[in-house]
């Protein structure tokens, strides 16, 4: 007998969990964020800012795969607006990722190779 | 032999578009300096792929912030693009607290910052649009008289660059500069659009008491301007401060009647402060301003969660107060 109600406590236990589970919190307002207000008020970027969910996954996954270390994905997103995710998303492989100084040599070089080579200059003839 | 050559090597400059930019001289706007040096600069020679992290490092210290660049190299660096991303240098530097602000694309804009003391983060392109090699490095001064940059630049310390070299390459990475402000500070040539889309990032980072810091000043600056009132509603919303939040709303919708995020908000608050008939209010207006646009579906989310709210239990907190129609 006490078995039996003791079962039946746990049923109602689980089903009230289980109802809960299901349910929203009572209504927790959310506010427009600023930037957000602002990426709406341009036409081009309001489209931008419908994409901004899927454009948080879409920049973890690409930055991820671009070898940024997983417990930086979180903190690094974090950071950003949606405007600048939504961007991110559509241009990660072209945008301008600043590097080296190094090649500035490099394409006056090229440019001296070029014309000793079509015979313009001859600074590199040997004696 | 040479001097064959040297027709041929400036018909190649000018084919590449490098001859139409003026001395420093020329453009130096009215009552600037002849020449600004801030050698008080940090610098930090860059490692391999590293000026994004050593460029940053340089402007947050200028801005009182005790950081090396191996640190923020895990918060920029992208080992697959050997570099740097913009949007992420910007981010890093909400991170640590200041006001990432992205200067106009004139040269007017760098030299204003100059004369302000702070130095300037710029992005280069040192090749050519259709084979880039992008380069962050800081502008720290310029001599108009010698009629050159100076730059804390790679691995050297300070370097200068002919003037209309330097324009070029600023001007083939998009004439894209920041410079890192402490919250509060507002630039004397700063726009507001500007300085409050720049406030609003540090908002949506979550760094609330630094993009608090940043409206103010921008209220102070520009007490016309809707978004700052919006924005520093917003951060009281955030802090739960219930009253403060409805008055800066209240001053934004005044300011900007059209502004579907304000009166949106401010419906928000209302609601939780038990007024549900002036929240249905605002929320209409709100909903017929965002017809159509981003803000949508955000609105008609606020409009249902509102008519599923049971009636209130207690009186509306601001009886007999006026909300703006």
């Amino acid at each position: 007998m006490r078995l039996e109600k003791l079962q039946r406590a746990c049923v109602a236990l689980v089903s009230v969990s289980f109802l809960m589970l299901g349910m929203q919190m009572p209504a927790a307002a959310s506010v427009i964020g600023t930037a957000e207000a602002i990426a709406a008020g341009s036409q081009t970027d309001s489209l931008a800012t419908v994409r901004a969910a899927v454009s948080r996954d879409d920049v973890r996954a690409r930055l991820a795969e671009l070898g940024v270390d997983a417990i930086q994905l979180d903190g690094r997103l974090a950071a950003l607006s949606e405007a600048e995710l939504a961007m991110l998303a559509d241009r990660l492989d072209e945008a301008p990722a600043g590097g080296d100084a190094l090649a500035v040599i490099g394409i006056v070089f090229l440019v001296l190779m070029i014309l000793e080579f079509t015979g313009v200059i001859d600074i590199f003839k040997k004696q | 032999m040479i001097r064959a050559a040297l027709p041929t090597a400036a018909l190649l400059w000018s084919l590449a578009g490098c001859a139409a930019s003026p001395p420093l001289a020329a453009g130096l706007p009215a009552g600037a300096s002849r020449s600004i040096e801030l050698g008080s600069t940090p610098f930090f020679a860059q490692e391999e792929y590293q000026c994004g992290p050593a460029a940053l490092a340089t402007l947050l210290r200028a801005s009182g912030i005790a950081i090396l660049p191996p640190e923020l190299t895990p918060q920029v660096y992208v080992p697959g693009r050997r570099g740097s991303l913009q949007a992420e240098l910007i981010g890093a530097a909400r991170r640590h607290g200041r006001l990432p602000y992205v200067l106009a694309p004139d040269g007017g804009d760098l030299v204003a910052e100059l004369s302000e003391g702070r130095p300037v983060l710029v992005l280069q392109n040192l090749r050519v649009t259709r084979w880039p090699r992008w380069h962050y490095a800081v502008l720290i001064g310029y001599d108009a008289d010698r009629n050159v940059a100076i730059l804390r630049s790679g691995t050297r310390e300070r370097i200068e660059m002919r003037w209309q070299k330097f324009a070029r390459t600023w001007h083939l990475g998009g004439r894209w500069a920041i410079t890192t402000l402490k919250p509060g500070v507002v630039p004397e040539h700063a726009d507001a659009a500007r300085y409050i889309e720049a406030a609003a990032g540090l908002e949506a980072a979550g760094r609330r008491a630094e993009a608090q810091v940043a409206y103010d000043a921008a209220i102070a600056r520009w007490p016309e301007a809707a978004l700052a009132w919006l924005g520093r509603g917003n951060v009281a919303y955030g802090d739960g401060k219930l009253d403060a939040a409805a008055e800066s709303y209240l001053r934004a919708v005044e300011l900007a009647p059209g502004n579907a995020a304000a009166r949106n908000n401010l419906a928000q608050v209302l609601a939780d402060a038990n007024c549900l008939a002036e929240a249905r209010v605002q929320l209409a207006r709100a909903a017929t301003l965002a017809a159509g646009t981003a803000l949508a579906a955000a609105v008609a989310e606020s409009l249902a969660k509102i008519e599923s709210l049971p009636p209130a239990a207690t009186g509306c907190r601001f009886p007999g107060r006026a909300w703006t129609d």
